[in-house]
């Protein structure tokens, strides 16, 4: 894996500005993202890394500068986005199978091939057992698995993830994660995590963006260069998170 | 689970007490006529009541009608209204939580008639439908409307909005996210205005029904009070209530049964 300059470009953030009236929390934000890379964002608490994935997913429109999937600009409507928000997002009317197949739907994936997707992504998060049950007969991380499953279910040119694991106990945050980069190995997707845990970041990324104060901008890059499956004691990985924590200090 | 139902049992006192209660209301009452502290030209004893009753049955004199036209006719009417008001309201009520258009149209009107009880509009109902069914059911179905709008726009705007985000993210569109989040979202609270506009509409019959009718449970306390007939007047308002209480029942077991099917 060495970074993104041998694989092919599919993001393109260039100039990313967001306002809020006089409040300038995005400053000129620029980068790219390589086609199925794992990207961390880390950045200290209120910097604005909810609203810079606010306007990455166009739910907020930009103040200036814009957002390019394979050199389109990216819409909604036209390009698959995936967006795990930092709550859980199930509809309580909804079985877990259908909760999943939520995506899908909206884009009118047709139904045999939707079936068949189902099936797989399931039970590759351990969710084929409680298809059937509703969102508030199963636990938090099971909640927080439906959005996971959802957002790679669509096979998504971008998938958002808002420190999803944020509310859950290290022990359940460390399972999720190795589920989170077995599933994103499979299915090669681009994810932009954002998170405000440095093990997790280091743990998981191929690359890490360091957020400055508001208003945010890109402060420092740090590649994560190691092979998987990765052990949080392994000296290289404990160097690169120092490596990032110092950054951190500078805050 | 938070459907499942805890079985309490009733402590004694509190299925005794009811009882002791009543016993005594309906006693003190009998005893009141009986004694004539009360005369009998104002008020009947609940003897008479039910013998009145029994009587109404098969008796069409002095009203013009059996009790069970009385009570059919006013339930039609009543339903015939509220079934107009849940198919009118409730879709308004939805559309206006989500679409800027709708509200912004249609805010304004239902705001100036909200505040005009629907007994207001008994003249002007008389003018246009005379004393007829369809007259009562402008009324019953005026007073209906207001509940289901208001519950169905709440529901609407009470739905999470991180859910509406994550559909848009998708790329769904208006469309797609009020059919497939903010009606589901809202349905609970539609359903309680099941509730609520069938309690108005009821109400709001009987009111129609003193004014202006010749037939009908409200009716049927009008001829009462005119024939000076204190145990007709007396019937009417029970029968009233007591209907209303079955209907009740009825539309809460109907509520309870939908609100299962679509919340475990
Ligand atoms: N709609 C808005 N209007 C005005 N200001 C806003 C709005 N949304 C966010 N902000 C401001 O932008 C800044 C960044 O907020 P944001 O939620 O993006 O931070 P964050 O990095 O996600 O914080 P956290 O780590 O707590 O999740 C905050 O100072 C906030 O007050
Ligand atoms: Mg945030």
């Amino acid at each position: 894996m060495d970074g993104s300059e041998a694989r092919k470009t599919k993001i393109e953030v260039r100039n990313l500005t967001k306002r809020f009236g006089d409040l300038l929390v995005l400053d000129e934000i620029s980068f790219n993202v390589g086609e199925g890379e794992f990207l961390s964002i880390v950045g200290p608490t209120g910097c604005g890394k909810t609203t810079f994935l606010n306007t990455l997913s166009k739910l907020i429109p930009s103040t200036a500068g814009d957002i390019f999937i394979d050199g389109e600009i990216a819409d909604p409507k036209k390009h698959h986005l995936s967006f795990v928000f930092q709550e859980p997002t199930c509809m309580p009317w909804r079985t877990v199978r259908e909760n999943v197949a939520y995506g899908m739907e909206v884009k009118h994936v047709p139904k045999v091939e939707m079936e068949k997707k189902l099936d797989q992504i399931m039970g590759m998060v351990g969710l084929s057992d409680c298809a059937g049950l509703y969102p508030n007969q199963i636990s938090a991380s099971m909640l927080q698995r439906i959005a996971v499953a959802r957002a790679f279910a669509v096979n998504p040119d971008l998938l958002l993830m808002d420190e999803p694991y944020g509310q859950l106990d290290v022990k359940l945050r460390y399972y999720l994660e190795d589920e989170l980069v077995r599933l994103w190995e499979h299915l090669k997707s681009t994810v932009i995590f954002v998170t405000h845990n440095i093990e997790e970041a280091v743990y998981i990324s191929e690359r890490i963006l360091i957020l400055s104060n508001k208003p945010a901008k890109i402060k420092a890059e740090v590649k994560v260069d190691l092979p998987r499956p990765r052990s949080l004691i392994d000296p290289r990985l404990v160097e690169i998170r120092k490596e990032v924590t110092e950054l951190i200090r500078w805050w | 689970m938070a459907y499942e139902q805890v079985k309490v049992k009733t402590p004694l006192i509190l299925r005794l007490l009811p009882i002791l209660s009543i016993i005594t209301f309906f006693g003190t009452w009998q005893l009141v006529v009986d004694w004539e502290i009360v005369p009998s030209t104002m008020l009947a004893s609940p003897i008479q009541i039910f013998q009145l009753f029994l009587v109404k049955w098969t008796e069409v004199n002095p009203d013009g009608a059996l009790l069970s036209q009385h009570i059919w006719t006013s339930v039609q009417e009543a339903f015939t209204g509220y079934l107009l008001a849940l198919l009118v309201g409730i879709p308004l009520g939805l559309a206006m939580g989500w679409f800027i258009v709708v509200e912004g149209l249609s805010r304004p009107i239902f705001e100036m008639i909200r505040p005009i009880p629907p007994v207001a509009w008994i003249p002007l109902v008389i003018f246009w439908f005379g004393i007829g069914i369809s007259g009562k059911v402008f009324i019953i179905w005026i007073g209906g409307i207001v509940p289901c709008v208001i519950n169905s726009y709440e529901g609407v705007r009470m739905t999470n909005p991180t859910l509406i985000q994550m559909a848009r993210t998708y790329g769904a569109t208006d469309w797609q996210i009020f059919k497939q989040i903010c009606i589901p979202s809202a349905l609970p609270m539609v359903f309680g205005a099941l509730q609520i506009a069938l309690a108005c509409c009821w109400t709001n019959l009987v009111a129609a029904e003193l004014l202006a009718a010749d037939v009908g449970l409200g009716f049927l306390i009008t001829m009462g009070r005119k024939l000076a007939l204190p145990d007709m007047v007396l019937l009417g308002m029970i029968m009233i209530g007591l209907t209303g209480v079955v209907i009740g029942v009825v539309i809460n077991y109907f509520e309870k049964r939908l609100l299962a099917g679509i919340r475990r």
